[in-house]
């Protein structure tokens, strides 16, 4: 469901990319002077994640019971301000993405299937502030940067799923603390006209949470890492 | 005699264990009322789910499990495991939180969902406070483990409570054989695992009406005093199966005040006061009323416990089976010499050599000693004067015809409780078909002063309505062929014959004979519940 939901929108964002795209023939022709002080993004956000948890702990938990993030792809929307030829600031949310969370360990807990079930799902508000550095000079089209900056995640819309209470003993409600941590960026940035311009961007943050799920009462805990790497691919308009 | 005694001591320990062992969102709602059999969360937690094949490996998966498996034979069904948290009353009627399990049948067989009976299952003594006979994936739940093999496993959905005063029960100590508590907490699990049932994972099995009342030792005692209940409120019952429990309180006091003291005596005696205490209020003004010096202090929140039974002996903090001092007192009742010399003479040691049970009884008596003879001789005195009719008269030797309790209600104030206790009050009798199993040589709930006292005093009822199973074949009184228990007690005695060869083996420690024999004694108790178990559920498919 959530799938198709994606590739509802995934496909008229890669048809704006390629429209965005078409004129690769215009030639950037803004000067220092002339250049725009702000610009909104939008685009894809494609999330990778690198979860590591502890194992959950609390009763009648097995040794080894674990959990995994699903990638997901969401919609990427940013406001960037020129600071100076050099730096910008940047900030980028996505559009809130339903990430599932997968068991990981025994294929089953007692005889409730485990590992590889989607067990809870919940949306992501994951605002990132970055400070990039652009490389060459801004009449150049291509200029390459790196951006250092902050992630503060929070998480709503937790749910565990039926296949989550079977594993869990019942119906199960999830908190998940938010999460303050740093992040980094690698990005190429493409002039294709004097107020348009495409970017490709490669992110890594630190997101750090504490999971408390309550069933009936009964608590277990984890500490996820879910370590989420992003590629963004977007278009923007300098104004 | 030294080395029986201490084989007998190191074996009451493993002795007393076995006993004892012998697609929604929604979450669960803490649930406000503190009613009586209300649930304190709803939906309860489900512990485990297991089907049957992942059930029946993880039995076979220890010797203990695999030789369950060969007397209840392998699951039909898959279980869930409920983890039922109800409202129900203390010994003095004070509002407890208590627990207990709800194992719900599953799977496709026509057995094993849709409308199916109800087994409510009382547990034997438990010294571990902290003992959950819901969490099947404790190894040490052998009871549980039973009851699940046993019943649920096999269509039957189970119902069974931890007790107040145990797992996350605040009540501070146990109602021990407190027939008026005990029995109303059965009730509170059974009204709380009803309302639970249908909002459970499992909620494609039904109760379908029919409900059996069943447990063993302690719960066999509890077993009945439910049925009796039951049958006070109105509530239907469609069968019973109390099994091996000390169902005639007073007799059975009376026959360990005057030296048949059972294996596990040091255990129950403070659970028994400490829960009489707090019943009547009346048991005692200080434990050294009752406890000797070495042992008064602390002993009425000693148990349960959160430490286990062999520090607690080892640590000095009960002894493990010495109830009365080895110097027997000289009693003397004043301008009543016969009755003196009487019970001074019955207060001695036991010395009959004939009697194979004499030197179990022995067990009883030593130093430090925990019991005092100011206290056995009260006790005694007031069961000379007004005597159970179960036991033996000072003067004939002979039971009251009838076996009834004692005439009028003892002064002793323990006397008075185990008679206020005792399943013969109020001279009930089952209304529902009853099976009342054992085995004669019970060295923990004596057999004949307990069972054989119940089928004495329901003697007249209509054939059929009682019938008793021992599974040493001595007094059920019907020839073999018709028994239709004859292959479980022909099952029983062979296991305890191949028990009493393994241990004369290598693998069981090579132990002499006698050895042998006596850690045969040793776990008899424990080694009778899956026999009953298994009568009882064959007792139960008829209906």
């Amino acid at each position: 469901m959530t799938k198709l939901m994606y590739s509802a929108w995934f496909a008229p964002m890669i048809a704006l990319l390629i429209a965005s795209a078409a004129p690769t023939t215009a030639t950037a022709t803004a000067t220092a002077d002339e250049v725009a002080s702000n610009s909104v993004r939008l685009g894809l956000y494609a999330v990778f994640y690198h979860a590591k948890a502890d194992d959950l702990s609390g009763p009648y938990v097995p040794a080894g019971v674990n959990l995994k993030a699903k990638d997901v792809a969401t919609l990427y929307a940013a406001y960037v301000r020129r600071l100076s030829p050099h730096f910008e600031t940047e900030l980028a949310v996505g559009w809130p993405p339903l990430t599932k969370t997968e068991g990981k360990g025994p294929a089953t807990l007692g005889s409730v299937p485990y590992n590889g079930q989607v067990i809870s799902t919940a949306r992501w508000f994951a605002p990132t502030l970055l400070l990039n550095y652009k490389f060459f000079d801004e009449s150049s089209a291509l200029r390459p940067y790196i951006g250092v900056g902050v992630n503060y995640t929070s998480f709503y819309d937790r749910n565990s799923t039926a296949a989550g209470n079977a594993a869990s003993g019942g119906p199960t409600r999830l908190s998940l603390t938010s999460s303050v941590g740093p992040a980094g960026t690698v990005g190429l940035s493409y002039q294709i006209a004097q107020h348009w311009g495409l970017y490709a961007s490669y992110s890594i943050s630190q997101v750090k949470t504490k999971l408390r799920a309550d069933t009936a009462g009964v608590i277990r805990t984890s500490h996820i890492s879910f370590g989420p790497q992003a590629l963004v691919l977007s278009a923007g308009y300098s104004f | 005699m030294s080395k029986l005694r201490s084989f007998l001591t190191a074996a009451s320990v493993a002795l007393l264990v076995a006993a004892c062992g012998g697609a929604s969102t929604h979450t669960s709602s803490m649930v406000a009322s503190t009613a009586r059999g209300t649930l304190s969360v709803n939906p309860p937690f489900r512990i485990a789910s297991l089907n049957a094949a992942a059930f029946q490996s993880a039995l076979a998966g220890s010797s203990t499990g695999a030789q369950l498996l060969q007397i209840t034979g392998n699951p039909s069904c898959g279980v869930d495991f409920y983890y039922v948290k109800f409202w129900t009353v203390g010994g003095a009627n004070e509002t407890t939180q208590s627990s207990g399990a709800l194992m719900v049948p599953t799977g496709a067989a026509p057995a094993c969902s849709g409308p199916r009976p109800v087994v409510l299952y009382a547990h034997g003594t438990e010294i571990n406070k902290t003992a959950n006979i819901a969490d099947i994936t404790n190894p040490s739940n052998s009871e549980g483990a039973l009851i699940a093999a046993m019943f649920a496993a096999q269509g039957y959905i189970v119902i069974a409570p931890n007790y107040a005063g145990y797992d996350i029960s605040t009540l501070g100590y146990h109602p021990y054989l407190n027939a008026t508590q005990q029995s109303s907490e059965m009730m509170d699990i059974l009204a709380a695992a009803r309302t639970a049932l249908p909002k459970t994972q499992t909620s494609s099995t039904s109760d379908n009406g029919k409900l059996f009342i069943t447990g063993y030792s302690q719960g066999g005692f509890v077993a009945m005093a439910t049925q009796r209940a039951m049958d006070a409120a109105n509530q239907p019952v469609t069968a019973a199966a109390p099994m091996s429990g000390p169902y005639a309180v007073e007799a059975f006091g009376d026959a360990l005040f005057f030296g048949n003291v059972d294996l596990g005596s040091t255990v129950f005696a403070p659970l028994l006061t400490t829960s009489y205490q707090h019943e009547y209020g009346n048991i005692y003004t200080a434990t050294t009323d009752i406890y000797s010096t070495s042992y008064a202090a602390g002993i009425d929140a000693l148990l349960p416990s959160t430490t286990d039974i062999s520090s607690i002996f080892s640590t000095g903090l009960l002894p493990a089976t010495a109830l009365f001092n080895i110097a027997t007192p000289t009693v003397t009742v004043p301008n009543n010499p016969q009755l003196s010399v009487g019970l001074t003479m019955a207060l001695k040691e036991p010395s009959n050599v004939a009697d194979p049970r004499t030197p179990l009884f022995d067990l009883g008596f030593g130093t430090p000693y925990l019991i005092n003879n100011d206290y056995r001789v009260s006790y005694a005195l007031d069961a000379a004067l007004n005597p159970d009719g179960a036991l033996p008269s000072l003067s004939t030797g002979l039971p009251i015809a009838g076996v009834p309790l004692a005439a009028a209600p003892p002064i002793q104030t323990l006397r008075l409780a185990f008679y206020n206790n005792d399943l013969r009050n109020g001279h009930w009798a089952p209304l529902q078909p009853t099976l009342l199993c054992g085995g004669f040589n019970d060295p923990v709930v004596f057999f004949p002063v307990n069972t054989g006292t119940m089928q004495a005093f329901w003697s007249s009822l209509p054939t059929g309505l009682v019938s008793v199973l021992d599974l040493e074949s001595k007094t059920t009184g019907i020839p073999t062929a018709t028994d239709p228990f004859a292959p479980i007690e022909a099952g029983f005695q062979g296991s305890q014959a191949q028990l009493l060869a393994f241990y004369q083996s290598a693998a069981g420690g090579s132990l002499s004979l006698p050895a042998a024999e006596n850690k045969l004694v040793q776990n008899y108790h424990g080694s009778v519940a899956p026999f009953c178990s298994l009568a009882a559920r064959s007792f139960f498919n008829k209906f």
